[in-house]
C-alpha cells in the first residue's frame, strides 16, 4: 500500500461548499479506515469494468489507479467493494493545480528570461531554466506541505454510489 | 522584447491551438463540464507542453537535424512527451501525494492529447531560438487553457439553459464549440508578424 496521508477527519457539509465529485471503490478495511481507489476516468464508460478486469501490469490502467489510493475515515461502514462518490473542495483543486503546475511553471519562466538577457545564450538559458524548475518544485513541496497540514487537499466521502452513477472527470 | 509578445499574443489568440488549429479537442470536450476541472487540465496541459518542448526543442537542434534524422521525429516527439507525462507524474506523487490524489488524474489524459505533439511540430516548423520556442509552447497552452475555461463556462450556463430535446447534450456543445470558434475568428486581424 502506498504511504498515503490520511485524509481530514473533520466532516463536511457537502451543501456549504462547492465540491467536485468523483467515484472511488473500497479496496480495504483497516479499522475504522478504508481504503479508497479512485475509478478510472475516461469517456469510454469502462470505469466500473477497469476495477474487475484483473489487467495489473506495469503502466495499465489498474495499476496507475492502485498508485492513487488514499484513505479514509469509516464513518458510513463501508465495505469492501462498494462504490463511493467522494468530494473535493473546488477552491482547493484550483489551489492545488496552481501550487503543482503554475508555481514551477512561472519561476521556470522567470529564470529562463532572466538568463537570455544577461546570457543571450540558448545553452545558459536552458540551464537556468532547469534550475528554475527544480527550485520551483522545491517550493511547491513546501506549500503543498502547508496545504495539506490544513487538510485542504483531502477528498471528502459524501455518499454511496447508485448502480447507474458512472465515471466521470472530477 | 516586441517580438517575444507577438509571438505570444499570436500563439494564445489569433492561432489557437483548439479553434484555429482544431487540436486538443476531445480533451476541449471531455473535461470542460466545470470550470474547476477544466482549469486543473488546463494548467497541467500548460505545464506538460512547455516542458516537453524544451525536450523536444534540445533534440531537434542537436540530434535530429544535425544527423539529418528527421525521419524519426514524431516517434522521439511522441517517447519525450510521454517522458513529461510521467516525469511529471512522479515528481508531483514524491512532492506531494495529496496533490497526487487530486491531480493524478489529469496527467494520462495529456499523454494521448494531440495538441502537445502538435505544438512541438509547429516548432520544428517555426526554426526559432530555444527562449522563442519555449515562449511560444507557452503561450499556445495558455490559449488551450483560455479557451478549456471559457467553454467550460458556456458549459456551465448551458445547464441551466433549456435547450430543445434534439440539441441536448453534446449537439448543443458542437453549435456553442462553433460559435466560439467564429469569435476566435476574429483575432485573425491582428497583425502578429
Amino acid at each position: 500500500m502506498p504511504q498515503n496521508t490520511p485524509a481530514s477527519e473533520h466532516p463536511i457539509d457537502p451543501f456549504s461548499a462547492e465540491l467536485v465529485e468523483g467515484l472511488a471503490r473500497v479496496v480495504a478495511v483497516e479499522g475504522n479506515r478504508v481504503w479508497l481507489e479512485p475509478e478510472q476516468t475516461t469517456s469510454c464508460g469502462g470505469c466500473a469494468a477497469s476495477g474487475l478486469c484483473g489487467a495489473k501490469g506495469i503502466g495499465t490502467a489498474a495499476n496507475r489507479l492502485e498508485m492513487r489510493r488514499f484513505q479514509l475515515v469509516n464513518e458510513a461502514q463501508l465495505v469492501v467493494g462498494e462504490r463511493v462518490v467522494i468530494g473535493v473542495d473546488g477552491r482547493a483543486l484550483l489551489k492545488a493545480s496552481g501550487t503543482a503546475y503554475a508555481l514551477p511553471l512561472v519561476i521556470m519562466l522567470i529564470a529562463g528570461a532572466v538568463a537570455q538577457h544577461i546570457a543571450q545564450s540558448d545553452g545558459v538559458t536552458m540551464a537556468a531554466m532547469v534550475t528554475g524548475l527544480a527550485l520551483g518544485l522545491l517550493a511547491t513541496r513546501g506549500i503543498a506541505r502547508w496545504l495539506s497540514t490544513r487538510g485542504q487537499l483531502a477528498p471528502r466521502f459524501l455518499r454511496r454510489a447508485d448502480a447507474e452513477e458512472s465515471c466521470k472527470i472530477s | 522584447m516586441q517580438e517575444y509578445i507577438l509571438l505570444m499574443v499570436g500563439a494564445a489568440l489569433v492561432n489557437n491551438v483548439i479553434l484555429a488549429r482544431f487540436l486538443g479537442l476531445c480533451s476541449f470536450m471531455g473535461v470542460t463540464t466545470r470550470i474547476d476541472t477544466a482549469i486543473g487540465m488546463g494548467l497541467a496541459t500548460t505545464f506538460v507542453i512547455t516542458v516537453s518542448s524544451m525536450g523536444n526543442w534540445g533534440v531537434e537542434q542537436y540530434l535530429l537535424e544535425p544527423y539529418h534524422l528527421g525521419y524519426l521525429r514524431t516517434v522521439t516527439f511522441i517517447l519525450i512527451i510521454a517522458g513529461a507525462v510521467q516525469f511529471t507524474e512522479m515528481t508531483v506523487r514524491k512532492v506531494s501525494p495529496p496533490l497526487f490524489q487530486m491531480l493524478g488524474i489529469y496527467l494520462p489524459l495529456i499523454t494521448t492529447n494531440c495538441a502537445v505533439l502538435g505544438v512541438a511540430l509547429i516548432l520544428v516548423e517555426g526554426k526559432m531560438t530555444f527562449i522563442a520556442a519555449t515562449l511560444f509552447a507557452f503561450a499556445s497552452s495558455l490559449g488551450y487553457s483560455l479557451v478549456m475555461v471559457i467553454f467550460a463556462g458556456l458549459r456551465e450556463r448551458l445547464a441551466l439553459a433549456e435547450v430543445p430535446r434534439l440539441f441536448a447534450g453534446p449537439p448543443i456543445g458542437f453549435i456553442v464549440a462553433s460559435l466560439l470558434a467564429l469569435a476566435f475568428l476574429g483575432f485573425s486581424g491582428i497583425s502578429t508578424t
